[in-house]
């Protein structure tokens, strides 16, 4: 799952154009989306962005479905609180027996959040899925953020994949011996996986030490930079779109729908 | 318990990037000194970090099904010291924003004070203070890890209620996240600190140098773990 999703972002079709655009495009969608004070404009970057991965960039609904599904899910925890203790407005609905009612102010600002989230998550997944942390980090390398933090965010980006696929195996082993049959027994199993882990990940970072000594690490990585030049066209196109949503969000803030 | 994209409104993810900042920057001039100074310090906080990912991304047992996940943090603060688990904790929270869509970017700030800042903070507190009174090894881990969970959402409900205090104002607002969250998050504190203080026992009886050369326990100590386990 964690492979694909990074897969996904080196073979998808919007794999060609600038990366700078794409993070541009993804996080002034995320800026608008917080920053609109009506749910409309929100849900119109979902919709537009989840027609561009899944149309133009070619992502599998499938894979999309699922991983927009766990933020979400999320995020209802907290919108139902929310819309318990915002008051204002008429009453809609009250619960029996407790001192709770969901009121009108209280279920506009539930699904005001709700939209944001969505829209939120649909941006920041729409760069996820097309553009590759690698060209990510030669950006962030461009605009001066600290070398040893890049390094590092490198490094621990190329250990993620190797001790999922670790702890994975270790887990299945596990299972195998029905480590997971009662409650006691599947916190034992997970600590000694755990343990396991870490002790195999202080292995290989020794390994590395070596390794990077042997190919003369001097306290620095130095990767090939890539440019791609924005092609104008992208770039307008980009505007505009903003720039629709942010009318929208404009004209329809103080729209509500209850 | 991350707050996901978009859910925090304008004021508030603005100010808790600001509160976040301070600590990170520590954090970054505490690397550049460490990475300097011993030039092996950079690829074993590198695998600490993707340890502390991949640890987070595992399921919890947990009684009542829910979808439950560790923080791990307070593992890599007990390591390394909490402004250096502040920048892991960074870096984490970046790629679960970009790979599993956990978090967000303009809920960083206030994500990284809840999990990267505040909930090490507390388990490195708890840690030293604990081993200085001299109390028994695996139950100041278990401690400090419960604790550093338990921190983490007591923040992360500060953060929402203040967020949206509503009509109940910001301790009714509180109250009512905090209760919500307990359901998951008191259960899933207590399983992740037994499971950090085993994680803690499996290393003492595998391979102790770890934890001597990270001045984490001295040899005599590990000496009398080992034969109180025989």
């Amino acid at each position: 799952m964690y492979e694909t999703l990074d897969g996904y972002a080196r073979t998808n079709r919007l794999g060609s154009i600038s990366p700078g655009l794409k993070l541009f495009l993804g996080l002034a969608s995320i800026l608008l989306c917080t920053s609109s004070p009506g749910p409309i404009a929100p849900l119109l970057v979902a919709v537009s962005l989840s027609a561009a991965i899944l149309i133009l960039a070619r992502i599998p609904p499938r894979v999309y479905a699922c991983t927009l599904l766990i933020p979400v899910s999320f995020a209802m925890m907290s919108v139902i609180v929310i819309l318990f203790i915002t008051g204002g407005g008429p009453v809609l609905f009250e619960v029996p027996f407790l001192p709770l009612a969901i009121t009108a102010g209280g279920a506009n600002l539930a699904i005001l959040l709700l939209a944001r989230v969505f829209g939120g998550t649909c941006a920041l997944l729409f760069v996820a899925l097309t553009t590759p942390m690698t060209e990510v980090f030669a950006l962030l390398k461009k605009i001066g953020v600290p070398t040893v933090l890049i390094d590092l965010a490198m490094l621990i980006y190329r250990f993620i994949f190797i001790f999922i696929a670790e702890a994975d195996q270790i887990y299945r082993s596990q299972v195998m011996r029905l480590g997971y049959g009662r409650f006691i027994e599947s916190v034992n199993s997970l600590g000694m996986l755990v343990g396991a882990l870490f002790l195999r990940t202080i292995d290989r970072g020794e390994a590395l030490v070596l390794a990077m000594d042997a190919r003369c690490y001097s306290g620095t990585f130095s990767t090939p930079g890539y440019s791609r030049s924005v092609s104008p066209r992208s770039f307008i196109a980009t505007l505009i779109y903003l720039g629709t949503v942010f009318a929208v969000s404009l004209k329809t803030g103080s729209l509500q729908f209850i | 318990m991350h707050i996901m994209e978009g859910f925090l409104p304008s004021p508030w993810w603005e100010i808790w990037f600001l509160v976040s900042l301070p600590f990170i920057i520590i954090g970054i001039y505490q690397l550049n000194r460490l990475v300097r100074e011993k030039r092996e310090a950079l690829p074993l906080l590198a695998v600490a970090g993707a340890f502390i990912f991949v640890f987070s991304s595992l399921k919890l047992p947990s009684f009542n099904g829910s979808c439950s996940h560790p923080t791990g943090t307070g593992l890599g603060a007990i390591l390394f010291g909490p402004c250096i688990a502040g920048v892991l904790g960074l870096i984490v929270l970046v790629f679960q924003a970009a790979f599993l869509a956990h978090g967000g970017i303009t809920t960083l700030g206030a994500n990284v004070f809840s999990m990267g800042i505040a909930g090490p903070a507390v388990a490195y507190l708890i840690y030293r203070v604990g081993t200085r009174v001299g109390a028994g090894t695996y139950a100041v881990v278990f401690v400090a890890a419960t604790l550093a969970d338990l921190a983490t959402y007591v923040v992360t409900s500060i953060q929402l209620a203040l967020a949206f205090p509503g009509t109940a104002g910001f301790v009714g607002a509180f109250s009512a996240f905090a209760t919500v969250f307990a359901v998951t998050q008191i259960p899933l504190a207590i399983i992740e600190g037994a499971v950090i203080a085993l994680v803690f026992k499996y290393i003492v009886q595998l391979k102790p140098e770890i934890l001597t050369r990270l001045n984490l326990l001295s040899e005599s100590a590990i000496r009398r773990l080992r034969e109180a386990a025989v």
